[in-house]
């Protein structure tokens, strides 16, 4: 089943003398549990996506559908009943309230939903545990560390199991260790929750992870790889050639 | 980029940013201007009462000391929130005496820019101001719009010696930082979010219990149980010193201690009301806890001061009549008849009371708590005695006294036990009376009954046996006109007789009291209503520098899905507790500052406080009103 279809979308920045065109025409389908990354050079429009898709940020042109619904046309109210429903978000950084503990944060979207208390804690534990937050869930953000931090905002993601679980460079401020601890969450999380995930990165062993990767380069789609039946390394070789070829960078390896 | 340039482009940015620096700076001018108009209005200069003149003075001084702390308080916070700014200039190589000259030109302009414009409309303010003015102290003039030169220039002096000062100020605050500094110091001024600890909730528990035991006590202050002098003072330096103490406990922990416990119970699930007034009250509360128990002292006390001197101005009638419960009171009847003669040949018509009175020493030790150590001899206490005829609700027996009219600021502190014994001494033997009770009712004006103490009734009798063994007798004659639109001419007679000092108007005296304290008022007015402005701005200014913070917050919960609408009502729900709480806080604390004494200025304690209460409430809203409206506007652009 495809749950989020994109066809020509436009987007430019700027008024009718300083136009700036950011997409130019980007065309995407994601199937229900896939997971999905996006790569490209600095610049080339991977955050203006992410948001436009997630209805952060108007396209211009063209048409965003989710679940076969338009949503490009909502108004701000309906957009936002969207987002609460339909949405998860884990971003590179400033993503928990400093003033809310781990549980707290987490059990924010169920509480604009106002499923029952009881639900909720049934929900908080499974996914704490999940992704092993339960000790320090009594804690605040000031408290924890980055990868503890970032498993918060995962499960705060997660937790009232959206269509679709956008991320923008949810690894960029973590060492390896905790960036491969947290995507390895993530994967298992999109297996066993069959959750559609959809990933901005920067990095090819990030991108490895995920079951597609789509390269864009100014603006338009540039290629895409599928994973298939390949090893992981396999396929980050894959990646990494082809992220070579469209940034001229060579990796040794 | 020229400097010039640079100052035009900042004070460009900083006017929209500011406007309310803007205007609360227009508004002081203003306020003060119109004030010192008063003072040298040729209406109130000329009047030979230095008094006045005097008291306008005073106020003006403290005046100036409201404006000046709220302006350097302003001034810090923007100082504060431009730091970055500051700190960029002189990373690209600005020296620190070029970026205080910059300042220094920035504030000299809005300061010029708000002396004009504050003149400008104090000049337009002040005939309304004047207007009021008189009629509150029942001046018959009419007020003249004009414009005074010599308030313009102590305003001008008055302002531009606040400006140097802040002035000095900022070029401390510069000095002292350095570029690291100026980064980071909007950053350090809010302190880290961290659990509750023990000191806290020990804090917070001391200061609940702290301001219970002020309130206790105040309530306890003149129901006798403190009773000399001494004790009475402790006991209001105890009171003063628990609640300010308490309330400043309060903000530091009891806030943050009882949001807990609420918080506690939510088990992490909080609705979107909670999630944003809890960091602001919290954790913000506590970092402002000195400012806030500033306001809310200072806010006690006016509220507290004009409530009191509005009691007074309400109860000025009833007043007079307790003290003189006839129209016109004569302690002569010689005086009262010439009156009366007057009266007659005006055609006025009017009612004659003539009681006749001794002075005796009474022991009424029986009636009063043993323990009692006031100056007062209770066994020697000269009263005033009368005849039940003068009473026409009282019939007594032979060995029996009933009192009646006790001023009621004295029976606050001594009152009377319920029965009895009091001894009267008639040619050389004492004879005891049974005391039957106390009644409402005053007969004699206090001229005649002196010392506070009630008039002693007995029955005729005994009142004329006395009578007999005294050497002279004395009468009061008490005049009531019995129409009462002829009350004021009445009174006009009763001057133009021109006679002794002893008889007094029972409309002169209400007319008196209702001018002092409609004067006071109308200070303790000007100074609230100043305190109130500034201090709502303060609040205001704090608000937006935390939607400065917070903004990171509300992209969140957008993204997540909270609509405008609902982050709006958060909002608004977060300003109720932020403006609330020292409201209600002050208005606590002014009302049982007013409960404990007001007997001592008027009959009456609902409607004046209440009314009181209600205006500074509206004022304190506007501002709460206003900050919501701004954080619409944050709200609308975090996304
Ligand atoms: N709000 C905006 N107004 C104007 N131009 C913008 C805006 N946001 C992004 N752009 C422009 O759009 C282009 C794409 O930006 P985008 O943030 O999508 O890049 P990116 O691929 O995420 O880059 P990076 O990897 O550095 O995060 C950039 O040239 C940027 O200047
Ligand atoms: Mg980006």
């Amino acid at each position: 089943m495809i749950v989020l279809e994109a066809t020509k979308l436009h987007k430019s920045y700027g008024n009718k003398f300083t136009k700036h065109e950011v997409l130019k025409g980007i065309d995407l389908r994601i199937e229900q549990g896939e997971f999905v990354s996006i790569m490209g050079a600095s610049g080339s429009g991977k955050t203006t996506l992410l948001n436009v898709l997630s209805s952060i940020d108007r396209i211009s042109q063209g048409s965003i559908k989710v679940q076969g619904r338009e949503i490009s046309k909502l108004k701000e109210k309906e957009l936002a009943s969207y987002r609460k429903h339909e949405l998860g978000f884990i971003f590179q950084e400033y993503n928990l309230l400093d003033t809310l503990t781990v549980k707290e944060n987490i059990l924010l979207p169920l509480s604009i939903k106002k499923v029952s208390k009881k639900e909720a804690n049934e929900k908080f534990h499974e996914v704490a545990r999940e992704l092993d937050i339960e000790s320090i869930s009594e804690s605040y953000p000031n408290e924890i560390s980055g990868g503890q931090k970032q498993r918060t905002s995962a499960a705060r993601a997660f937790i009232h199991d959206p269509s679709i679980i956008f991320a923008d460079e949810p690894t960029g401020a973590l060492d390896s260790k905790s960036a491969s601890d947290l995507l390895t969450k993530l994967s298992d999380m999109n297996e066993k929750r069959k959750a559609t995930i959809m990933m901005v990165t920067h990095d090819p062993v990030t991108a490895s992870f995920s079951s597609r990767v789509i390269f864009i380069k100014d603006g338009s789609i540039y290629t895409q790889l599928n994973k298939g039946e390949q090893t992981r390394q396999a396929f980050l070789k894959d990646i990494m050639k082809t992220q070579g070829v469209l940034g001229g960078v060579s990796y040794e390896y | 980029m020229s400097t010039k340039q640079l100052i035009l482009r900042n004070l460009q940015k900083n006017v929209k940013n500011y406007y309310l620096y803007l205007f609360a700076l227009v508004f002081t001018v203003a306020l003060y201007f119109t004030f010192v108009t008063l003072q040298f209005a040729p209406a109130i200069s000329s009047k030979e009462s230095i008094n006045l003149a005097a008291m306008i003075r005073t106020t003006s001084i403290f005046l100036i000391v409201i404006i000046g702390v709220f302006l350097f308080y302003a001034n810090n916070l923007f100082i504060k929130r431009r730091s970055k700014e500051i700190g960029l200039f002189q990373l690209i190589g600005m020296t620190k005496s070029r970026i205080f000259f910059i300042i220094s030109l920035e504030n000299a302009i809005v300061f010029l820019f708000s002396i004009v414009i504050g003149t400008f409309i104090g000049f337009a303010l002040s005939k309304f101001i004047l207007m009021i003015f008189f009629k509150v102290i029942g001046i018959e003039e009419s007020a003249s719009l004009f414009f005074s030169m010599n308030a313009f220039w102590l305003t001008l002096l008055v302002f531009s010696v606040i400006f140097l000062l802040v002035m000095v100020m900022n070029y401390v605050f510069l000095k002292r930082r350095t570029i690291l500094h100026l980064f980071s110091v909007t950053t350090t001024t809010e302190e880290r979010v961290k659990k509750i600890s023990i000191w806290e909730i020990l804090m917070g528990i001391l200061g609940i219990v702290f301001i219970l035991l002020g309130y206790y006590v105040s309530s306890k202050l003149f129901d006798g149980d403190f009773n000399d002098f001494q004790q009475m003072m402790n006991a209001m330096v105890s009171i003063l010193g628990l609640v300010i103490v308490g309330t400043y406990l309060f903000y530091k922990g009891s806030v943050r201690f009882i949001t807990n416990l609420i918080r506690r119970q939510k088990n992490g699930y909080l609705d979107v009301n909670e999630v944003l007034s809890l960091s602001s009250i919290m954790f913000r509360m506590k970092s402002n806890a000195f400012m806030l128990t500033v306001i809310t002292t200072v806010s006690a006390v006016a509220i507290g001061l004009l409530s009191l001197s509005y009691i007074s101005f309400y109860s000025a009638e009833k007043n007079a009549e307790i003290s003189i419960p006839d129209h016109f009171a004569f302690t002569d009847e010689g005086d009262a008849e010439r009156f009366g003669k007057t009266l007659k040949e005006n055609s006025i018509p009017f009612v004659e009371k003539r009681v006749e009175y001794v002075q005796k020493e009474l022991d009424i030790s029986s009636l009063i708590d043993t323990d009692l150590e006031l100056t007062l001899d209770t066994s020697n206490s000269f009263m005033t005695l009368i005849s039940e005829d003068a009473v026409s609700t009282m019939s007594l027996r032979e060995d029996e006294v009933m009192f009646t009219g006790y001023n009621h600021m004295v029976e606050a502190i001594m009152p009377l036990k319920k029965k009895g014994t009091v001894y009267v001494s008639s040619e050389g033997t004492s004879i005891p009376l049974t005391y039957m009770g106390l009644e409402d009712e005053y007969i004699l004006n206090t001229r005649v009954s002196p010392g506070g103490l009630p008039t002693a009734v007995v029955d005729e009798k005994l009142f004329s046996k006395i009578r007999e063994g005294e050497s002279s007798t004395d009468s009061y004659v008490g005049i009531n006109v019995t129409k009462s639109s002829t009350r004021e001419e009445a009174n006009t007679l009763f001057h133009d007789l021109g006679l002794h000092k002893t008889h007094q108007s029972q409309l002169d005296l209400a007319t008196t009291q209702k001018q002092n304290m409609g004067l006071v008022m109308f200070i303790v007015a000007y100074l609230g209503l100043t305190f109130l402005i500034t201090s709502g701005c303060i609040l205001y200014f704090k608000q937006m520098d935390e939607s400065e913070e917070e903004k990171p917050s509300y992209r969140i919960l957008r993204k997540l899905g909270y609509s405008k609408r609902d982050l709006l009502r958060g909002i608004a729900g977060k300003q109720v507790f932020n403006f609330g709480i020292p409201l209600i806080v002050g208005l606590l604390h002014s009302y049982f500052a007013v409960r404990s004494g007001w007997f001592f200025f008027g009959t009456t304690l609902w409607t004046p406080m209440i009314i009181v209460m209600v205006l500074y409430t509206i004022l304190y809203s506007v501002f709460g009103l206003l900050s919501v409206k701004y954080f619409k506007k944050v709200i609308r652009e975090v996304l």
